[in-house]
């Protein structure tokens, strides 16, 4: 049953390639997005699957939960490419892509069966809108990177093919804010869905995952302040770093081993 | 070297190597010069083929003619055309002949041949040249292939390695590295600091860049007025300058000051009342306009003079280590061509219609009855032989050397004897 998502991966791993090869020679740029896009027909194929089987959206599981990050993450490389133009950070961001998709199909994907409290739209929205957010993170994670790298370049004068093919900071920052913004917006949605959901559930509201979303969301909220007060460049880039770091720590150590209620195993 | 042609390719130029500004001047031809040199050189018969590259760093004839008498010949037809002295044209100039000639016009091209290696303007130059060429009638297979591989290798060079890539003037790194800061230039102010020859250059070369909105202040305001209305750009105080620095995203300094014209308090002033927006200070003047100060500034970027030097220095050294690359490709357009002219000679021409013409006689003998295959081989061998008589008489009697060369093509062409 792994055939599709394997599939996916060796053509995110076409992709990757062909990428790296437009960032050292301006010809032939075109393949990386059509075989992004095409490696994100084949895991939807597979995440539709599992979906069928399962009766619900494949997120249940941390494998689930990985692939359909990978899945998101792919399709907002696929959204800035076309809708920016801006091919320079299409070798940094399908490295994550390929990461999930493979971590999501190591990982095993049988789910204990789905108890009732785990059924229903609003959890379905609440977990995919979590997942939507922090590819939206991860998305600003790879931007930051990327700043702080073009930052360096110019301020050493070096005008070299990384100089030249990665976007100007200008453009790097603005597709962060944007990152940034819908990431907020839709963990705020997905933390407010998921606490009138436990508040059906549960007998308490305390969770560690949710402590962490809710830094995680002062982290951010912090980054667009800053960004509006004259901290743009280089600080902002290394909040969003530090940001993603929470993000990550939430989504796995928190996820594993330190909430009672949000597990995925 | 004839490479086994009657008519040979062969260069006579005058470039910035051996010729001086002045020789260099008096060889430089106008699109309308050189279309009348092409029309007198043909019209002369010294050549049966020519195109004329003139740049400001050179001026090459190209030619199809008979090795060095044909050279001699052009020499003095330049020096007769432009009222030189033929010594002094021979000492200034060189010439190339055969594989050699074909490799310096690729090297031209390629851009390797250039002071600034790997400047892109020579291509398109080369390209006009051929360009005129075609509308004068002076160019047929020879030369017009000679020169499309050659535009080919110069693309080729200048995509697949990085000799193009890092910039060598210090108006067009800092414009790249601004542009990389600020994305699009055209929505941004630049604030330029006096009006001399470096400020004019500047202004000149940021307006190309898309930049519109250009102030200029200087302490002599005149001065600043008539660059302004050269340009067209706004004038600002003397006064003014600090309180426009809050407004800038990019400033250059070129005044002859000596004392810095912007101190850090005004950068710092300004960059809050940007609300930390990236300002990029850029000091062209020595001794310096700008406090050096102001590099550790938050989102301020601040280049000198000599930083930009080093980054040039860095940036020549980084195109020269490409020249390998952009060698070998060089060397494989080279190959290429070579062996299509090579082929063009009348001799192997005529060997390979003849042995083209037996693989055919073969074949269809081949497919008649054993019996009488050998009694219809005498008049199949007879209908070859009368089949490439004709042809061969033709081609070698031909005295035209072009005309032989586009003769040559056309059979190889139409008998396709040049498939591997």
């Amino acid at each position: 049953m792994h055939l599709l998502e394997w599939t996916a991966v060796l053509l995110y791993a076409g992709a990757e390639a062909l990428a790296i090869r437009s960032l050292v020679r301006p010809r032939g740029l075109g393949g990386a997005p059509i075989l992004v896009a095409a490696g994100l027909v084949t895991q939807f194929a597979q995440l539709f699957i599992n979906a069928r089987s399962l009766g619900s959206v494949p997120y249940r599981t941390l494998g689930g939960s990985m692939a359909l990050f990978g899945w998101m993450l792919g399709l907002a490389y696929l959204v800035l490419v076309v809708r920016h133009r801006e091919r320079g950070v299409g070798p940094f961001l399908i490295p994550f892509v390929m990461a999930f998709s493979i971590v999501g199909a190591l990982l095993p994907s049988h789910p204990s069966p789905a108890t009732s409290a785990t059924r229903g739209s609003l959890f379905a929205f609440h977990v995919t809108l979590a997942i939507l957010a922090y590819a939206a993170f991860a998305l600003s994670f790879v931007l930051s990177l990327l700043y702080l790298i073009q930052n360096r370049q110019i301020r050493r004068g070096r005008t070299g093919v990384l100089f030249s093919r990665l976007p100007a900071l200008d453009v790097i920052g603005r597709m962060n804010r944007t990152s940034v913004t819908i990431g907020i917006l839709v963990l705020s949605v997905s933390v407010a869905l998921g606490v009138t959901w436990a508040r059906r559930v549960w007998t308490g509201l305390i969770d560690a995952k949710l402590l962490f979303a809710l830094i995680t969301l002062l982290v951010y909220g912090l980054l667009l302040w800053m960004d509006r007060r004259g901290w743009e460049g280089p600080r902002v880039a290394l909040l969003s770093i530090v940001g993603f770091i929470v993000v990550l720590f939430s989504y796995t150590v928190v996820n594993l081993y330190l909430s009672q209620s949000h597990v995925f195993r | 070297m004839n490479d086994g042609h009657d008519a040979q390719i062969l260069v006579l130029g005058w470039n910035f190597r051996g010729a001086s500004g002045d020789v260099r001047e008096r060889v430089a031809f106008t699109a309308e010069e050189v279309r009348d040199g092409l029309r007198r050189l043909l019209g002369r018969g010294l050549v049966s083929e020519s195109v004329i590259v003139s740049t400001c760093h050179r001026s090459e004839i190209y030619g199809l003619g008979e090795g060095e008498r044909t050279g001699d010949e052009l020499a003095r037809f330049v020096s007769e055309w432009r009222g030189l002295d033929r010594g002094l044209l021979e000492r200034a100039g060189f010439r190339r002949f055969g594989a050699e000639a074909a490799r310096h016009l690729f090297r031209v091209a390629a851009g390797l041949d250039s002071m600034a290696i790997g400047e892109s303007e020579v291509l398109g130059q080369v390209r006009e040249a051929l360009s005129i060429a075609r509308e004068t009638g002076s160019t047929h297979a020879i030369l017009h292939r000679l020169f499309e591989s050659a535009v080919r290798t110069g693309k080729r060079v200048r995509t697949e390695t990085e000799i193009a890539v890092h910039p060598l003037s210090i108006a067009s790194i800092a414009v790249e590295l601004a542009d990389k800061v600020f994305g699009d230039l055209s929505e941004r102010t630049l604030l330029l600091l006096g009006a001399g020859e470096t400020a004019t250059l500047f202004a000149r070369h940021a307006l190309e860049s898309g930049l519109r909105d250009l102030r200029i202040a200087n302490r002599t305001r005149e001065h600043a007025e008539a660059l302004a209305a050269r340009v067209g750009a706004r004038v600002v105080t003397w006064e003014e300058v600090a309180g426009e620095l809050s407004s800038a995203d990019v400033v250059v300094g070129t005044t002859a000051s000596p004392q810095p014209v912007v101190r850090r308090s005004d950068v710092e002033t300004a960059m809050r009342q940007r609300r930390g927006k990236p300002m990029f200070l850029l000091d062209l003047a020595m001794p310096p306009d700008v406090d050096p100060e102001v590099k550790g500034i938050y989102n301020v970027f601040a280049y000198d003079l000599d930083g930009l030097e080093e980054v040039a220095a860095e940036n020549r050294r980084r195109r020269v280590r490409e020249v390998p690359r952009a060698e070998g490709i060089l060397e494989e357009e080279l190959g290429r061509f070579l062996f299509w002219y090579g082929n063009l000679s009348v001799i192997p021409t005529v060997t390979d219609l003849k042995r083209r013409l037996e693989e055919i006689r073969d074949a269809e003998l081949g497919r008649v009855p054993a019996a009488d295959r050998e009694r219809l081989r005498p008049l199949a061998d007879s209908i070859v032989a009368k089949l490439l008589h004709e042809p061969m008489r033709r081609l070698k009697s031909e005295t035209d050397a072009g005309r032989k060369l586009d003769r040559v093509e056309a059979i190889r062409h139409l008998f396709d004897l040049d498939k591997e």
